[in-house]
C-alpha cells in the first residue's frame, strides 16, 4: 500500500470507524427531556402560587392539558404587590432574589430585568443602644455538625445571654421560624445543597412583576380563582377535587402546592387518607407565624437593617435598589414575635406596638414623622396560614418524604417540597414546580 | 524557529532521560455521558423561556502527549498526559451561555508496534487519573455559582486504547493518523447540576460516566 492509499484507506477507516457511531448516538440524543412527549391526561395544579405557575408554566411548554385551581382571587401566593402606598411598587410578600446561581438567575438575565445586589449595612439594637458590631460575631449556625437543638438553645449555650435575643431571634427570623423551634443541626444540612450564593438582589419594579410578567401571564386562561379546595379522591383513575361550593373537577394527575401549613392542619382531605408516613412528615415541619408591616414616614431616621428588636426582630429600608423619593421602613416580624402582633387583631394596634418601639429605639423619631402603615400579616391569610416551612428538631428526613409522590398520582410542590436546599424560596418553590412534572412525565413515558 | 527550538529541545530530552520515543497528539473528541445529557436536557426542559436550546456537550478537542521508554523490541511503556476541553455554546436574546468541561489526565502507557504484515501500525492502552472542571460562561464573563466555587470539579479513572500508523517523515520524525475510545468508568463530580441546573440533587447523580472516541493526528520523535 503506497502513502497515497493508506492515507485515503485510513481516513476512510476513521470516519467509519468513530465518526459515524458518535454521530448515530447523537442523532438519538435529545436537547431536551421528553421532545417528543404525547400526554393527553389532565393535569389538575392546587394553588397558583410560584411553584403551581411554573408547573402550569413547563406543562404548557410541553403541549399538556392543565388547570390551575387557585382558593384566592389572585396569583402569587406568598408574593404580591401593593400599588397605591409608595411612588414605587411594594412588595407585600417575597422580595429578594437569594442569590444569581439559580433559575430565576437566568430568567433574569434573559429578560434583562433590572435588579440591585442588596447592600445594606447590618445593624443591632443592643443593651438599649444602636450599634455597628457586637462583642460576639452571632451568625454561628452555619458551621457543620452542629447538634440538633434549637437556635436559641445553641446559642444559649454557645454562651449568648439575653441580651443577643432579639438578634437570635432575627437570624432565626430570616428563616420564617423563632429561635425557640428552628434545629441548628436540620437547618445547617438544609444549607449544605445551597449553591445560588450568598448575595441577595432585589428588583426595580417588584418581585411579584417579574413572576407574572414572565410566568403568570402566559397561563392565565388555565387558572381558576376563588376556588378553594375540599377534598382530593384519588381512589379510582380518574382523580375527583371537590372544592369548597361543591364543585368538582376530574384529574389523571394531581400537584398539590399548598402551603405545609394547609397539609398538616389537614385542611384538605385526602381520600384515602394519606399514608401515615407522609402526614407525619408534615408534622415535623415547622411553619412560623410571618408578617410584613410597611411604615411609611416623611424623614429617613433608621438605620438600614436594625436586628434586634423585641417586638420586631429586623427592620428593613424598603427602598433600598428601588428609584423613589419615599421612606418606606419594613417590620419584617417572623416567629413567636409575628404571633403575638398577630393577636393584637388591628392593623392600628400592630402599627402602634412597632411605632413604640421605634419611638425607643429613635427618642420619639418615629411617632413624630409617621405618615401611614400597609400591614400584611401572612398567618390571618386563610389559605397560607404563616410564612414558609423550616426544619425543627428531629426533622430527620421528613422534607423528602414529604415530596414524594402518591401513587403516581399526587405530586407535592412549593417551597417547603423542595429537598435540594432551596426550601423558603421563590427559586426553590419554581424548581419544585418543574421537578413534579419532570416526575409525572417520568411515569407517563414509562 | 520556536518550533524548531522545541524539537531540539524534546531530542535532548530524550538523550538525556533515555526515553525512546516523544508523541503529540491533536484529535477531536466525542463525549458521551448519560449523566451530563441528562443535566443538560434538564436545564432545557425547566427553561422555556430561552427559545434557543442548549447544545448537549458533545464536540471537543483533545491535546495529548506521551513518553515512551523501551521494554521490549515491541513494547515501550510510558507516561501519558491529555487535555480534553468540550464545549456547549448557545446564543439568546440577551443569554449567551456556554458550559465548558475541562478534563485533564495523567496515566500509564503500553505502547505495542506490529511486526510482520502490519508493520507500522501501533497501538496504546492507557490508564489514567482522570480530573475534570466545568465551568460556565454567562455573556462571556465566568459565571459564579458560590461566590468563589467557579468550577465544579471531578475526579475518577480512565481506560483508553488507541490505534495509529506510523508514516516515516524524515530521520526520527512520524506523523500517525489515529483513533482511539476513552471510558471512564466513574467520575466523581457532585457539584455538575450546581453549574449546569443552579442547583443539586435535583435529577443527576453526583457521578458520571464519560465514553469518548476520537479521531486525530500524532507527531511522534524516536529515539533510534
Amino acid at each position: 500500500m503506497n502513502r497515497r492509499n493508506f492515507i485515503k484507506n485510513t481516513t476512510l477507516f476513521s470516519i467509519g470507524g468513530i465518526l459515524i457511531p458518535p454521530a448515530i448516538l447523537g442523532a438519538c440524543r435529545k436537547d431536551t427531556l421528553f421532545e417528543d412527549i404525547e400526554y393527553s391526561g389532565k393535569v389538575v395544579i392546587i394553588g397558583a402560587g410560584a411553584a403551581g405557575l411554573y408547573a402550569g408554566y413547563i406543562l404548557k411548554s410541553k403541549g399538556i392539558d392543565f388547570t390551575i385551581l387557585e382558593a384566592t382571587s389572585t396569583h402569587g401566593g406568598r408574593m404580591g404587590k401593593l400599588n397605591e402606598f409608595a411612588d414605587y411598587p411594594i412588595d407585600t410578600g417575597a422580595q429578594w432574589l437569594h442569590g444569581k446561581n439559580n433559575i430565576l438567575g437566568d430568567l433574569i438575565k434573559s429578560k434583562n430585568i433590572p435588579k440591585t445586589q442588596d447592600q445594606s449595612e447590618l445593624s443591632y439594637w443592643f443593651n438599649n443602644q444602636i450599634v455597628d458590631s457586637l462583642p460576639k460575631d452571632p451568625f454561628i449556625f452555619e458551621a457543620n455538625n452542629l447538634p440538633d437543638i434549637s437556635f436559641k438553645e445553641y446559642a444559649a449555650q454557645q454562651g449568648f445571654g439575653s441580651e443577643y435575643e432579639g438578634i437570635i431571634e432575627a437570624i432565626a427570623g430570616d428563616q420564617g421560624a423563632a429561635a425557640a423551634n428552628l434545629s441548628a443541626y436540620w437547618n445547617s444540612k438544609d444549607e449544605e445543597n445551597w449553591v445560588s450564593g450568598d448575595d441577595d438582589y432585589k428588583f426595580e419594579n417588584s418581585f411579584f412583576e417579574v413572576i407574572d410578567k414572565n410566568i403568570a401571564q402566559s397561563i392565565l386562561g388555565n387558572i381558576t380563582y376563588n376556588c378553594p379546595i375540599k377534598s382530593i379522591d384519588y381512589s379510582s383513575d380518574k382523580i375527583v377535587i371537590t372544592n369548597l361550593n361543591n364543585d368538582l373537577f376530574e384529574a389523571d394527575k394531581v400537584i398539590v402546592t399548598v402551603p405545609i401549613s394547609i397539609l398538616k392542619l389537614n385542611e384538605i382531605e385526602f381520600i384515602p387518607q394519606l399514608p401515615v408516613q407522609k402526614t407525619a412528615a408534615f408534622e415535623k415541619f415547622g411553619m412560623g407565624a410571618g408578617m410584613k408591616v410597611f411604615l411609611k414616614f416623611d424623614a429617613k431616621f433608621y438605620e438600614d437593617v436594625l436586628y434586634g428588636g423585641t417586638i420586631c426582630g429586623a427592620y428593613v429600608d424598603d427602598t433600598v435598589g428601588k428609584k423613589t423619593s419615599d421612606n418606606i421602613l419594613l417590620a419584617f416580624v417572623m416567629g413567636d414575635q409575628a404571633a403575638s402582633l398577630s393577636e393584637l387583631n388591628s392593623d392600628s394596634a400592630i402599627t402602634n406596638a412597632l411605632l413604640a418601639e421605634l419611638d425607643l429605639i429613635y427618642d420619639g423619631a418615629a411617632s413624630n414623622s409617621f405618615i401611614s402603615s400597609s400591614v400584611h400579616d401572612y398567618t390571618s391569610k386563610p389559605f397560607i396560614k404563616g410564612a414558609y416551612g423550616y426544619s425543627t428538631v428531629n426533622m430527620g428526613d421528613a422534607r423528602k418524604v414529604a415530596a414524594q409522590p402518591i401513587n403516581d398520582k399526587l405530586f407535592f410542590a412549593g417551597e417547603a417540597m423542595n429537598i435540594n436546599g432551596n426550601h423558603q424560596t421563590v427559586h426553590g418553590a419554581i424548581e419544585s414546580g418543574y421537578k413534579a412534572v419532570i416526575d409525572i412525565l417520568n411515569l407517563v413515558k414509562k | 524557529m520556536k518550533l524548531s527550538f522545541l524539537i531540539v529541545l524534546v531530542i535532548l530530552l530524550l538523550k538525556t532521560s533515555h526515553a525512546q520515543e516523544f508523541s503529540m497528539h491533536l484529535a477531536y473528541e466525542n463525549c458521551y455521558s448519560k449523566q451530563l445529557d441528562k443535566a443538560i436536557q434538564t436545564y432545557n426542559f425547566s427553561r422555556p423561556f430561552l427559545p434557543n436550546k442548549q447544545p448537549l456537550l458533545t464536540n471537543g478537542f483533545n491535546a495529548s502527549s506521551s513518553f515512551l521508554f523501551n521494554s521490549s523490541v515491541n513494547r515501550k511503556q510510558g507516561i501519558h498526559i491529555s487535555y480534553s476541553l468540550f464545549k456547549s455554546y448557545v446564543e439568546n436574546e440577551k443569554l449567551i451561555n456556554s458550559f465548558n468541561l475541562n478534563v485533564l489526565s495523567l496515566g500509564y502507557i503500553l505502547h505495542y508496534e506490529y511486526k510482520g504484515k502490519l508493520t507500522g501500525w501501533y497501538s496504546d492502552c492507557i490508564i489514567s487519573v482522570k480530573t475534570s472542571g466545568l465551568s460556565r460562561n454567562v455573556n462571556e464573563e465566568k459565571h459564579e455559582y458560590n461566590d468563589d466555587k467557579t468550577y465544579a470539579y471531578g475526579i475518577g479513572g480512565d481506560l483508553s486504547v488507541k490505534l495509529g500508523y506510523y508514516l516515516h517523515l524524515k530521520k526520527s520524525t512520524y506523523l500517525s493518523p489515529f483513533i482511539g475510545i476513552a471510558y471512564t468508568p466513574y467520575l466523581y463530580a457532585p457539584n455538575n447540576e450546581a453549574i449546569i441546573n443552579q442547583t443539586k440533587g435535583l435529577t443527576s447523580e453526583n457521578w458520571t460516566w464519560i465514553l469518548s472516541p476520537q479521531v486525530g493526528l500524532s507527531f511522534h520523535l524516536k529515539n533510534e
